[in-house]
């Protein structure tokens, strides 16, 4: 984990002489104090939460009769007001754990609501409403909260929404409107996660993004779609990652998932058009463009960005490859491809660390 | 972390709970007011049934039910077919049938006046293309009463019924068409009556 490694290197900095002790303990101590600081406890609390809710939404399944339908409507109400303002209480006190824990309880206690009245009148061909409800409720209580932990069950809903589109069978996204509706959940949460500083849930949303996108090309596999990925990819990566553009500020905030994930749209949208071209001429010349793609990805973003940083490599390495493998592997046999292979993936560990070092430079002259 | 906005946060989250808490009470209640109305305001149509058994996850065991009206035969659509693929609703006619069921005697892909001795049932939106023959094909359009949720372990009564095709359903349908399912009959005898709530 992080703070080990960190906790590591302070001791190192101190014996080197580098840093006072005391500077080194504050350091830690003010770690330790941030609200986003990983723990076991937080952790085991909200796994408690699911669980519990778990067992709710089971015991609305199990449509017990020996309780009126009326009474338990009544029950997943109570406990909606009780959950929602035993977390205000705790909130109030400090106890932010268990604050969330609790909000945890009130929403999935919402969706228990939901799913007994669709059971009480036999409702059916609504899993999507369904799903897209109980997503408004937990941003409702999200955004009322500021909520991180809600957050994330609102974009755990929003990717249960995605599935439930397939689920419903002979999903045709270019008409399913509600299939058009997957990128305005994903912004919503995006909005959310920065209000509510749920850092690690903006992948979540992006991930959602890419899935969808995917599930657009699946259903359209043509070339003017994957040059549309490519070419809206590559300016949201310039958008994301150029300090002159106006959205810098607000990308930067983000860390380096913005950059990293219009970047991978852009790489894939090129891959798809590559496995999409007829000619021979046509897929080298893609493939060109992909390992330029990889070395302005390097040089634009690489120096503040080590997600793209890898995946370029990541992707300059496969093309190269790949190239080598269409042009030369008919001609050269196995073993010829494989000393070929050798030299080419030799090569590019000796560019790897000319930019490494190249980039080494560029960080301390801007410090 | 960085990002967070400088929006003003309710002080209070006694206030946000209160907030929270009635606008979700509100929607639970307007879902259970919006299907009681059908079942008060609607009116009353009887199709035979068979069903089909699985589980949902989160709502239990139910029995999916399939109707005669759940196949549209194209001789009865009046009316223009929709010009590409699309998202599209049936509008269906039935009419009371001598053997006391009902029946489809017209659809449409636009909206059927409704008329004293029949009743329009409107389908659920459906993925709709265009068929490349001549006559286009059977359409088996769903109406949102396709599943009857039972308790734990009760599916098989309904089932056994499948088999002696002895299942009816009464139905309750609005004046905008939507449906619900109001009693379930095996052989005449009801064995489940719904109540408004």
């Amino acid at each position: 984990m992080y703070r080990g490694r960190m906790e590591r290197d302070l001791r190192r900095w101190v014996d080197l002489g580098l840093l006072p002790q005391s500077s080194a303990s504050a350091m830690l101590a003010e770690y330790d104090a941030r609200d986003s600081t990983f723990s076991v406890g937080r952790v085991l609390l909200a796994l408690a939460a699911l669980l519990l809710s778990a067992s709710l939404l089971l015991l609305v399944a199990a449509n017990w009769e020996a309780l009126p339908r009326l009474a338990r409507v009544a029950g997943v109400v109570v406990l909606i007001w009780l959950f929602h303002f035993l977390a205000a209480y705790f909130l109030g006190r400090g106890a932010k754990a268990v604050g969330a824990a609790l909000l945890i309880l009130g929403t999935m206690s919402f969706g228990a609501g939901i799913a007994l009245v669709g059971q009480m009148y036999h409702l059916s061909g609504d899993a999507a409403d369904a799903m897209l409800l109980w997503f408004a409720g937990a941003c409702l209580s999200a955004a009322a909260f500021a909520s991180a932990a809600v957050t994330t069950i609102a974009a755990c809903l929003a990717w249960a929404f995605l599935v439930t589109l397939f689920d419903s069978g002979g999903l045709v996204p270019a008409i399913e409107a509600y299939f058009w509706l997957v990128p305005v959940l994903a912004v919503i949460v995006l909005t959310l996660v920065r209000y509510t500083d749920a850092a690690r849930t903006r992948h979540l949303a992006y991930l959602l993004c890419v899935a969808w996108l995917g599930a657009l090309y699946v259903d359209n596999p043509e070339i003017w779609l994957a040059i549309a990925f490519f070419a809206a990819g590559l300016i949201a990566f310039l958008l994301a990652s150029l300090p002159r553009s106006p959205l810098y500020g607000l990308a930067s905030e983000a860390g380096s998932a913005p950059s990293f994930y219009s970047f991978a749209v852009a790489v894939v949208g090129l891959a798809a058009l590559q496995s999409e071209v007829e000619s021979a001429w046509a897929e080298i010349a893609v493939g060109v463009g992909l390992l330029a793609v990889a070395l302005a990805g390097i040089g634009l973003a690489g120096a503040r960005n080590g997600a793209v940083r890898y995946l370029a490599y990541a992707v300059f390495a496969a093309e190269i490859l790949y190239l080598a493998f269409e042009t030369l592997g008919s001609i050269l046999g196995t073993s010829g491809f494989f000393l070929i292979a050798g030299v080419v993936v030799a090569l590019v560990a000796w560019l790897v660390i000319r930019v490494e070092r190249r980039l080494g430079h560029v960080r301390e002259a801007s410090q | 972390m960085s990002g967070a906005l400088p929006v003003a946060r309710w002080r209070n989250p006694f206030v946000a709970a209160l907030v929270v808490a009635v606008l979700q009470t509100a929607v639970i209640g307007y879902m259970i007011e919006s299907r009681a109305s059908i079942l008060r305001n609607g009116k009353d149509v009887l199709l035979r049934s068979a069903p089909i058994d699985p589980r949902d996850l989160l709502r239990g065991d139910y029995v999916t039910l399939s109707y005669d009206i759940s196949r549209i035969s194209p001789d009865v659509i009046s009316g223009a077919l929709p010009e590409g693929a699309t998202k599209a609703e049936l509008f269906v006619r039935l009419k009371q049938q001598p053997d006391g069921f009902w029946g489809p005697v017209e659809a449409s892909f636009s909206p059927l006046a409704q008329t004293t001795d029949s009743i329009v049932i409107r389908s659920l939106p459906f993925s709709y293309y265009p068929s490349s023959g001549a006559p286009p094909s059977t359409f088996y359009p769903n109406y949102g009463i396709e599943r009857y949720y039972v308790p734990e372990g009760e599916g098989r009564v309904l089932e056994n019924a499948r088999s002696a095709h002895a299942l009816s359903v009464n139905v309750r349908v609005d004046p905008d068409g939507r449906a619900q399912i109001r009693q379930v009959s095996v052989d005449g005898a009801p064995i489940y009556q719904e109540p408004l709530y």
